[in-house]
């Protein structure tokens, strides 16, 4: 049986207007979302599940997080994810900010308990965006890594995965990677699927297991970061964005006039 | 009493929702405009499920309860009408095999509809009936093992695009009192005699599937027939709580799409200096809008609600679904007078909203029969 831990992090989602109190976005403002690279990263799951044999394949997800994060688990297990795994207690409720040394050592504890041969992560978060998690949590588990993945071939007999890498510059890589392997999952490598009706349904009667901390193995002392968020402000603007609206046929012909007038295409 | 929704609803209506915003409203202008079937929304909706959702799951279906059903309606009606028809209609008729078919018959039928591989459709109206249903005169013969259907059926969902229709037929022209010897029979579209018509050129849900059906010695084999011969008018009858809901549920769709689009343009639009969401006139325009919403999605919901519960609920099924109409199409107006000039073309949907909220008002029984009804069991006057 092979294992695929995803970890999933329910994100904050902000309107386009909003107002900044103290070093928060004030929560009027705020909305909660599925983070949009973990979303690739299940299906990449329940992709690679469907593909070896759907008994064959555990997929499980994991998350930090409160309770009202589960109705987005829900929609991972609605997705085609088998369990889920939420973490969460008093001291992670009291915490100002969990940085990736936190997350990473919960992160890992989850990785000896359920030991898989997979472990899938979205590049990067919506909101924190610290895109470092899943290359920390490779390091401290000693598995073999690769980011930025945007394609993926498993050889599960060979036990490697063979990736796509996107480099800066529009530079890909191509590699091979032992597994038990760590992936970061880039948006692209494939195309989400919605929630089907039926897997909304199943999803309700799916394990969902909420650990503490201490049922972890850890203590207090993982919260306990060098990192403080000591600011917030909106970035100057220092260009413009255009947005053109329409089809192919009228867009292509403005975007090319900017470009040329921008002296980018001659 | 609980008015709550439960985890497991609230997440059904956001994902129907991001596939509304994602796959319908970029094709939405477009389908309206060119008046074609949405072949290509209808495919990846039934990935989803939305083309069954209260088949069971034995056949395919998702087994969703009619509560359920109304808010994927709600939310898919909110953003386009046209196209929300076309996908939660193409099981048409397959409510009456669900309840009354052969076990043959539920898996030949409802698991592809379900998984999209075939479009259902009901057939009742025809040029010269329309409220009255019992002046049905499309009739079915029987002749040896087989029946022979000849008539002709107006306005039928799916007409052009339909792979089987359950038609009401008239089955034996004998039969005592004006609501016998009626049956439904499943006329598949590609048995010989018979043809569709589309009909162009309506005043809204133009993505929506119209045609006019005709039925030339058409002959299906007897296992064809839904449930009891002759007995169709009462078979047809247990759905109409659930039909009329249904249609309840796409007018508190349409209000609240067009309710979400006049709030938000109230607030980008600027004239006088500040944005007409600032002038009480808009105001109190905005306010009776959301407020006439949420009293027809009530009413909407407690019927949904009183179906799941098995109950007989003629009247509240007719007061829900006269009410929404009546919203949707006041709260669409309203929006298109909130939007001014932009709102009388097509470049926002309230121009779609008002013009698809009307049909809400004529089909599944128009609302001077709503009323009727609701007087009739006022007044304790039975049939």
């Amino acid at each position: 049986m092979m294992k695929v831990l995803v970890t999933v992090k329910e994100v904050a989602t902000v309107e386009d207007e909003f107002e900044i109190e103290g070093t928060a976005i004030d929560e009027r403002y705020l909305g909660a979302d599925l983070n949009e690279w973990d979303d690739y990263a299940i299906e990449e799951a329940v992709q690679i599940a469907e593909a070896i044999g759907e008994d064959e394949v555990d997929v499980v997800t994991v998350t930090i997080g409160p309770e009202d994060c589960e109705q987005t688990i829900r929609q991972a297990l609605a997705k085609g994810a088998d369990r889920a795994i939420r973490v969460w207690d008093d001291t992670l409720e009291d915490a100002d900010l969990l940085d990736v040394g936190a997350k990473t050592a919960i992160l890992e504890a989850v990785v000896e308990d359920e030991d898989p041969d997979l472990v899938l992560s979205g590049v990067q978060s919506g909101d924190d965006s610290f895109m470092a998690t899943g290359v920390s949590l490779a390091d401290a588990v000693d598995f073999q890594w690769a980011a930025v993945v945007n394609s993926l071939d498993l050889d599960v007999e060979g036990d490697t995965a063979s990736v796509r890498r996107e480099l800066e510059g529009g530079v890909e890589e191509l590699t091979d990677v032992s597994l038990p392997a760590v992936l970061t999952i880039q948006t692209g490598i494939n195309e989400p699927r919605y929630a089907s009706l039926r897997g909304i349904r199943m999803a309700q009667r799916k394990e969902l297991t909420v650990q503490r901390l201490a049922d972890l193995g850890l203590d207090s002392s993982v919260v306990e970061g060098d990192l403080r968020l000591t600011g917030m402000s909106v970035p100057e603007s220092e260009s413009d964005a255009t947005v053109f609206a329409g089809g192919p046929e009228e867009t292509a012909s403005e975007l090319a006039a900017i470009l040329r007038e921008k002296g980018v295409g001659q | 009493m609980d008015f709550g929704l439960s985890d497991e609803q609230r997440q059904i209506r956001e994902e129907v929702r991001r596939f509304a915003e994602n796959e319908i409203e970029p094709v939405a202008q477009e389908y309206d405009v060119e008046e074609t079937f949405p072949h290509d929304v209808h495919e990846k909706a039934a990935e989803m499920g939305l083309t069954g959702p209260y088949i069971p799951i034995e056949y395919g279906g998702a087994g969703y309860s009619i509560l359920d059903t109304t808010l994927i309606v709600e939310e898919l009606f909110a953003v386009d009408p046209g196209i929300a028809l076309s996908i939660s209609a193409s099981s048409f008729g397959c409510e009456a095999i669900m309840e009354f078919g052969t076990e043959d018959q539920k898996e030949r039928f409802l698991e592809p509809v379900a998984l999209g591989e075939k479009i259902s459709g009901a057939a009742i109206s025809e040029p010269d009936t329309g409220s009255d249903v019992s002046s049905v005169s499309t009739t079915a013969e029987k002749d040896g093992d087989e029946w022979v259907v000849n008539g002709t059926k107006m306005w039928i969902t799916n007409g052009t695009v339909g792979d089987f229709f359950v038609v009401l037929c008239k089955t034996n022209p004998d039969a005592e009192g004006r609501y016998n010897g009626f049956s439904q029979i499943i006329v598949e579209s590609d048995r010989d005699g018979f043809s569709a018509e589309k009909i162009t050129g309506k005043l809204g849900i133009r993505a929506s599937d119209t045609a006019e059906l005709v039925f030339d010695d058409v002959r299906v084999p007897e296992e064809n027939l839904v449930g009891t011969r002759d007995a169709a008018f009462l078979q047809q009858m247990q759905f109409f709580d659930q039909t009329r809901t249904a249609v309840a549920a796409q007018g508190v769709g349409i209000a609240k799409g067009a309710c979400e689009a006049a709030l938000e343009y109230a607030q980008d639009r600027e004239q006088f200096g500040k944005p007409i969401s600032e002038f009480q006139a808009i105001q109190h325009k905005l306010a009776d809008m959301h407020t006439r919403t949420e009293a027809a999605r009530m009413l909407t919901y407690k019927s949904a609600w009183k179906v799941d519960q098995g109950e007989d609920i003629t009247q509240l099924a007719s007061m829900a679904k006269e009410y929404a109409s009546r919203v949707a199409v006041d709260v669409a107006d309203e929006a298109v007078q909130i939007h001014g000039g932009a709102g009388y073309v097509n470049d926002f949907p309230v121009e779609r909203f008002y013009r698809d909220a009307k049909i809400t008002q004529i089909y599944e029984g128009t609302t001077e029969i709503q009323k009727n009804i609701i007087a009739r069991e006022l007044l304790g006057k039975g049939l």
